[in-house]
């Protein structure tokens, strides 16, 4: 990021602003859909972020710190909204993918759909973590200071979090319960 | 059985599924906003940089060219804040930039000079603040709103900040302060302080009868427990109150905090010196957040 528009902006340019909102929208926008898994939540959370950040701009010490400073913003915001869905809407609602489905079989389809019910059992803290590491491909170390959690806690969630999709998929690779009744 | 390689494999393609771009008009509704949003003040890092004041101070740091802005606008204590951002995760780490416009890590004989007179306002104020620094070690922006000394964090820190606002959102309880905002602000002396005095875990102490430069008002002193856990507060923040268009305005650097508050009505404008210390500061320091409460005037 230009640490001389991120300066400028913290001294209230708002063209500057503009031009760090341009930059990282759309990054971060794609963050917070992985993480909330859904399209008007991630909206409305990196409207937020965006706003967080004009705001709290004067705030941030080192200004080359900016895109983490500006993630962990966003994860914030999508804690937030995350807390909006628990409260008005049903915990297991899927939603479509927003791109063409590979043509590669009704398994992939399973697995996404398994995929998406094991990630949305997931606390917003784990989520961030899977989507940070293995989205962003970020280091753990990086993640953790992002999120400002220790990286002991990082890894932790993260395995966690992994163990709980992979038991998504697993539980859809075993066969029906009333196969196996039969 | 998934294997983790294969199960890894499985959620980073499925992650790369999705929405890459964000849309116009989300991006536009940010934009409409910003101008009716208040960045908030800083902390206890100077972000704004005004001309120095006085000119013996630019005498005096010429060589070494710290832009002496304001240091009590960066905001106090406490992002308003003044003592050090405490579990503020917008300011990540203290490094410092090599950037000559910035006010470099403080030293221990401070950047502003033992009997100079500074302003301690902020541009927008609509009346001045100047103090005279007692000794030497304090450092800031004059001019930002906000003085500190020994690097302001626990344990020995320190710090003064100043509020000049028409209103202001005591918070029923600092640590969940996003639902605890009163819709009216308190607007005089006595709303203020009666407001702060009622404020949940504070462990406020009877306020006093007060002068300052001429004007009446009333001191009150609060605390923040020493138990309280940041984290587990609305945005990691331990706040006491919020100012129109700032959420929160003042909030606390850490556990233990003591915050004497001057409260004031200079000429209808409701002012708030505020000095904020710990348990662990010396004795002569709180002694001198004294003496520039005392050496205040009002413009």
């Amino acid at each position: 990021m230009d640490t001389d528009l991120v300066t400028r902006a913290q001294r209230g340019d708002e063209e500057a602003f503009a031009s760090l909102a341009v930059a990282t929208g759309d990054r971060l926008h794609a963050v917070a859909h992985r993480i909330l898994r859904d399209l008007d939540l991630a909206e409305d959370a990196t409207q937020q972020a965006l706003l967080a950040i004009w705001r709290d701009l004067p705030q941030l010490r080192d200004p080359a710190r900016f895109d983490a400073w500006s993630y962990r913003l966003l994860v914030r915001a999508c804690y937030a909204e995350g807390r909006k869905e628990r409260r008005w809407s049903p915990p297991l609602r899927l939603l479509p993918s927003d791109e063409a489905t590979q043509a590669d079989g009704a398994s992939m389809v399973i697995d996404r759909d398994q995929l998406e019910r094991g990630f949305r059992r997931l606390s917003i803290d784990h989520r961030a973590v899977v989507v940070l590491h293995h989205y962003l491909d970020w280091p753990l170390e990086r993640v953790a200071e992002t999120l400002g959690i220790p990286a002991g806690t990082a890894r932790s969630r993260l395995h966690h979090a992994m163990r709980g999709l992979r038991a998504a998929l697993d539980a859809d690779a075993r066969p029906p319960a009333r196969e196996v009744a039969q | 059985m998934s294997s983790d390689p294969e199960t890894t494999s499985i959620v980073r393609s499925w992650l790369d599924e999705g929405v890459t771009q964000l849309p116009d008009r989300v991006l536009d509704a940010v934009l409409d906003q910003v101008p009716a949003t208040r960045q908030r003040r800083v902390t206890w890092w100077p972000a704004r940089r005004n001309e120095p004041m006085n000119t013996m101070l630019k005498l005096g740091l010429a060589a070494v060219v710290v832009t002496v802005a304001a240091l009590i606008g960066v905001n106090s204590l406490g992002s308003s804040n003044v003592g050090g951002p405490g579990s503020d995760d917008s300011a990540p780490t203290p490094e410092p930039t090599a950037t000559p416009e910035l006010t470099p890590e403080p030293t221990p004989e401070g950047n502003l000079t033992v009997g100079e007179t500074y302003s301690i306002s902020l541009p927008e104020y609509p009346i001045a603040i100047s103090v005279t620094i007692p000794a030497a070690g304090w450092w800031g922006e004059p001019g930002g709103g906000v003085l500190l000394i020994n690097d302001a964090d626990p344990p020995a820190g320190a710090g003064i900040i100043t509020f000049v606002d028409d209103g202001y959102h005591v918070y029923g309880d600092p640590c969940q302060w996003s639902t605890t905002r009163p819709d009216t602000p308190a607007t005089t002396v006595d709303e203020l302080v009666a407001a702060l005095s009622a404020q949940a875990s504070r462990d406020a102490l009877a306020p006093v009868d007060i002068t300052l430069d001429g004007y009446a008002g009333m001191s009150i002193t609060l605390h923040v427990p020493d138990d309280a856990d940041f984290a587990e507060c609305d945005e990691d923040r331990f706040a006491s109150w919020g100012v129109p268009g700032e959420d929160p305005a003042r909030y606390h650097q850490g556990p233990g905090q003591i915050d004497k508050l001057w409260i004031l009505d200079v000429d209808g404008h409701l002012v708030v010196i505020d000095t904020a210390y710990y348990e662990g500061t010396p004795q002569s320091v709180v002694d001198q957040l004294e003496a520039i409460v005392d050496s205040i005037s009002f413009d």
